[in-house]
């Protein structure tokens, strides 16, 4: 029975909620209210936690959950219930858009997507710069630069316009910093 | 040329593994590993799909590789991708679920996460830089990136942005047609 209740509840979030992996969260802390999958500390830390490793937090969230609540047959289940709802409407969607190609109306709507979806995408990295690398002082009000992050940038950037390499040497590449810039963690170990 | 599915399903596993930190990393490994390295799709196509797969309810990097699957290979392709896409992610909680405990508190973890938290700011911005010459190609679209840059910067949602984009997209067509038909 477990099975078919965690189907539907993470189906149900497949399907309402629209604009990303943060759009998620308002359901799934509802989900930890309601049953008692997970509690709502445990969704804090797994979202801490979903930020390090691979793949989107809303998909992670339902794997976790769905493992804490009945396993391994439970994980599988969350992360295909969460996925199916846009699976289907994709799939309807894009044969919808095969037969309509090249029609003006089509080609307006995405002559105007595009630089909205790149302003988007400009926003996350403005917002990502706000958060990581000017520093909120709570006490004084004061905001500061975090020098290390703003050096690491500075250094990356430089490189981004020497040679275009994978992102995987970026992400590389930051891990290491990440580590090498905070070497006092690892002394303190 | 049909697109292997065998090599579809890898490239699909090999982004899952690579999407760190937010699903809009999804548009450089695309453009990386879908146009640059394989000349699969064109860096319109992969805007294109981001933005449907922004429309579309649940969560945008898998929406984003269906639309990508389908476009290579259909039905088949869209489902390939999102298992490529899933299979990495899915593991790794499977092993972090049973250690959550330790990993929340690692300071080590914090440091990398910090390091690659820096890394993602260049690489969004390097995709902007990539997508501005096919997006941003007159004065109007460039209006239309000042204009939607600042909703989104006052926290006004995404789906909305979309819709009013396209909403605009759909009245400049018919005033366009309209034109025409006047001549």
């Amino acid at each position: 029975m477990i099975f078919f209740l965690l189907c539907f509840e993470f189906a149900k979030i497949g399907f309402f909620s629209l604009g990303g992996g943060y759009a998620t969260l308002p359901f799934l802390y509802h989900m930890s209210e309601v049953y008692n999958w997970f509690s709502p500390q445990e969704l804090s830390q797994m979202l801490a936690i979903s930020s390090i490793t691979p793949g989107p937090v809303g998909l992670n969230v339902a794997t976790f959950a769905g493992f804490k609540t009945a396993g391994i047959l439970g994980s599988i289940i969350a992360t295909m219930s969460i996925m199916l709802p846009s699976l289907f409407m994709i799939l309807i969607i894009s044969k919808v858009l095969k037969k309509v190609k090249d029609s003006p109306v089509l080609n307006s709507i995405m002559y105007a997507l595009r630089p909205a979806t790149a302003a988007m995408l400009a926003c996350v990295a403005f917002r990502l710069f706000c958060d990581s690398i000017i520093l909120k002082n709570d006490f004084s009000g004061f905001s500061f630069l975090d020098t290390k992050g703003f050096l690491l940038l500075i250094i990356l950037f430089i490189v981004s316009l020497k040679i275009k390499k994978d992102p995987l040497i970026y992400l590389a590449f930051g891990a290491i910093a990440g580590i090498l810039l905070h070497f006092n963690h690892i002394l303190a170990l | 040329m049909k697109v292997k599915l065998s090599e579809l399903f890898f490239v699909c596993l090999k982004i899952g593994t690579l999407l760190l930190g937010g699903g809009y990393v999804i548009v450089p490994l695309l453009i990386s590993e879908f146009t640059q390295k394989r000349n699969w799709l064109t860096r319109e196509e992969v805007i294109d799909f981001y933005a449907m797969g922004q429309c579309v309810p649940g969560i945008i990097a898998p929406n984003t590789i269906m639309f990508a699957g389908y476009k290579l290979r259909g039905t088949i392709g869209a489902f390939c991708a999102l298992i490529g896409l899933t299979l990495a992610p899915f593991v790794t909680i499977l092993l972090v679920a049973s250690f959550i405990g330790i990993i929340a508190k690692s300071v080590i973890m914090n440091d990398i996460f910090w390091g690659v938290n820096v890394a993602i700011i260049i690489l969004i911005f390097l995709t902007v830089k990539e997508v501005w010459g096919v997006s941003i190609v007159d004065k109007i679209t460039f209006l239309i990136f000042i204009a939607a840059f600042l909703m989104c910067v006052f926290g006004i949602s995404p789906a909305l942005i979309i819709l009013l984009a396209a909403l605009f997209g759909v009245l400049r067509a018919k005033l366009k047609q309209q034109r025409s038909e006047h001549r």
